[in-house]
């Protein structure tokens, strides 16, 4: 299992880099998380998007929609991008600990 | 010739290098201006990974194999193997494909036809292993000896192999160095099918040696027969998902949008890839409001499975496949449509119009067809009020290689395009003789480790060329390009091409499918369905 060092921490994470453990998240993981994204503290609207997805996830048990995201968080998805690098599923979901979509997306 | 690898190779069990090591400078050309930009640099696969998996094929590593604990371990898997090896030539356990996979094994006469039509071995400057006949002559070798068990006549005739657990392991992995587009197929004089090769080795990594890619396997057909889709969602999240796309897509049309659910004896089942409902919303959107407009008398199906008509056993495992397209067609038999209308997914159109045939027989029988031809009879019948200076933005093609190449369904997309996209251009070649996207067989899903560069550098090279020469004349940033992929699978494959070659920042180069091009031509639409909005 590959390993995510941070911090003197470590994390067992999937191939692509995700939580291995969605069930271990906290927000101290999201913010050793965020140094694969480049971004160095979590700011107000990295929170905002981090736990609209968590809240999403926990009710439905899947990531949401990104269009859903946009309309219900107020963001762009350039927004989005802006904040988080890779996007709203590499980037975002990863940091709200979410495991890494599956299918055709 | 670079590269070469003498076929025997396979067998070495050095793991210090990989048989092949290629760098970027190795690959074909790129066009210009493509070939002057910054290149993304390849990552190098890991230390761990290479320590942990089986990475003796090349500098990618598709599968994540475990390398086996002892010499016991690996002495197993090769009996398995060879187990494996011996179904794929009995009618009781090949009831799919034995007949032409017996032709192949017998009629190649090594003319390499085929190698000059393969986009990978040409993308990769002609490296020997992926030679299409490479993987297909250590198969034929290994079937005239372990399965029809020649003497000394039949080696010398076919060549000799042994096969040991580092052929094998590197052999799993050269599986997954194959889009099955099957140009190679349609090139042989004999009527050889290497694609076919491949997905046999497959066939029997998954079905006797459990070895398949995650992405496919444990997170893709498995994930679907469980909760009912391949993305994961439940049925329920499914229809709260599709009334968030209908009250988007009225808000954007201006035109009242609602899907029919599970409605009984309807004229038309309609499924979706559900990665369209998750990552590209617009096209079951405009489906539901072409439909509508038209007046045919459709459903979707909130039937677990019935919902999606992803089948990616089509790939790898035919037992897989068989329990998806069973249930698909369950569905469609209890609501008593009159036929399955399959959205814009290339290999659900092969699995479930092609394949299925072997497997579907009675009251499971039901038709089942492309929802490109019912697209094209729409647009075509005039029941739409259509506008084709709204699309009035250069427009080039993609191909699914399932849609053209095996179901010939070439015409009615195009039929709709010269209607309505002014600007309309082919790529070079089209049709029957495209390109893969390089996202086929299930490559557009997988990323692991370093794969994405491999399949944005080698498999998905030609196309990103075509791409570039279709456009040749506009490569600017004045103004909003498309390229029209009626296909989820290509869909994500050039989505990744255009992110990683960073085309939509320099040339402005989107992509989408088709039946958005529809809605955007719709005079009774408010303008701009399509928004030009990465995503």
């Amino acid at each position: 299992m590959p390993l995510f060092e941070i911090n003197g921490k470590k994390y067992e994470v999937d191939e692509d880099g995700f939580l291995q453990t969605p069930a271990i998240w906290s927000e101290e993981v999201a913010q050793d998380f965020a140094a694969t994204e480049g971004i160095s503290q979590l700011g107000e609207a990295h929170w905002k998007l981090i736990n609209y997805i968590r809240d999403y996830w926990k009710e439905n048990d899947i990531a949401p929609m990104v269009r859903r995201m946009c309309k219900d968080t107020g963001f762009k998805l350039s927004d989005i991008y802006e904040l988080f690098p890779s996007g709203p599923a590499n980037g975002a979901c990863k940091l709200a600990g979410l495991p890494k979509p599956t299918g055709c997306v | 010739m670079k590269h070469f690898v003498p076929l025997r190779e396979m067998e070495r069990a050095d793991a210090s290098r990989p048989l092949l090591g290629l760098e970027v400078r190795d690959l074909a050309p790129l066009p210009e201006p493509l070939a002057s930009n910054a290149q993304r640099e390849w990552k190098a696969l890991t230390e761990s990974v290479k320590q942990i998996c089986e990475c003796g094929l090349d500098n990618t590593c598709a599968l994540n194999l475990p390398k086996p604990k002892d010499r016991t371990e690996e002495e197993a898997l090769v009996q398995k193997f060879v187990s494996g090896l011996n179904k794929l030539f009995e009618s009781s356990n090949n009831w799919t494909f034995l007949q032409p996979l017996l032709l192949t094994m017998e009629n190649c006469v090594g003319c390499q036809t085929c190698a000059d039509s393969c986009h990978i071995f040409e993308s990769s400057g002609r490296a020997e292993v992926y030679r299409p006949t490479f993987r297909s002559e250590l198969l034929r070798r290994a079937y005239f000896k372990y399965v029809k068990h020649g003497g000394a006549l039949a080696r010398f005739q076919h060549g000799d192999i042994e096969l040991n657990w580092p052929l094998i392991a590197k052999l799993a992995e050269l599986c997954y160095r194959c889009n099955l587009c099957r140009r190679c197929a349609q090139s042989c004089p004999m009527g050889a099918d290497n694609a076919l090769v491949t997905h046999e080795l497959r066939k029997l990594f998954s079905q006797e040696m459990g070895i398949a890619p995650k992405e496919l396997h444990e997170r893709g057909s498995m994930v679907q027969l469980k909760t009912g889709c391949s993305t994961g969602m439940t049925a329920r999240t499914v229809r709260d998902n599709i009334e968030f796309i209908d009250e988007d897509t009225s808000d954007k049309t201006g035109i009242k949008v609602e899907t029919p659910w599970d409605v009984e004896g309807a004229d038309v089942l309609l499924i979706h890839n559900s990665g369209e409902i998750l990552s590209w919303p617009e096209n079951p959107g405009a489906f539901a409001l072409i439909l509508n407009a038209a007046g045919i008398n459709w459903t979707l199906s909130s039937e677990l499975v019935g919902c999606d008509a992803v089948n990616y056993g089509l790939w790898y495992d035919d037992v897989q496949f068989a329990r998806v397209a069973l249930r698909q067609a369950e569905v469609a038999r209890k609501l008593k449509v009159r036929k399955i209308v399959i959205g814009e997914c290339g290999h659900a159109h092969k699995a479930l119009a092609v394949v299925a045939d072997r497997l579907l027989s009675g009251e499971l029988d039901i038709p089942r067809v492309s929802s490109i031809t019912l697209l094209r009879d729409i647009v075509l019948s005039g029941r739409l009020d259509l506008d084709p200076t709204r699309n009035d933005f250069p427009v080039t093609l993609h191909d699914p290689c399932n849609l053209v190449r095996l179901m010939g369904v070439v015409e009615p997309q195009r039929e709709i395009l010269r209607r309505i996209t002014p600007q309309f251009r082919e790529m070079t070649p089209h049709g029957v003789d495209n390109y893969c996207c390089g996202g086929g067989s299930g490559f557009a899903i997988m990323s692991p480790n370093n794969f994405l560069d491999w399949r944005a550098n080698v498999s998905g090279r030609k196309k990103l060329e075509q791409i570039i020469n279709a456009f040749s004349d506009c490569l600017d940033l004045d103004g909003p390009k498309y390229v029209c992929a009626p296909c989820s699978n290509c869909k994500g494959q050039i989505r990744d091409l255009i992110v990683y070659h960073d085309l939509w920042r320099h040339y402005r180069i989107g992509y989408g499918g088709l039946a958005e091009l529809v809605v955007n031509a719709m005079r009774d639409v408010k303008p701009g369905f399509i928004d030009w909005e990465w995503h």
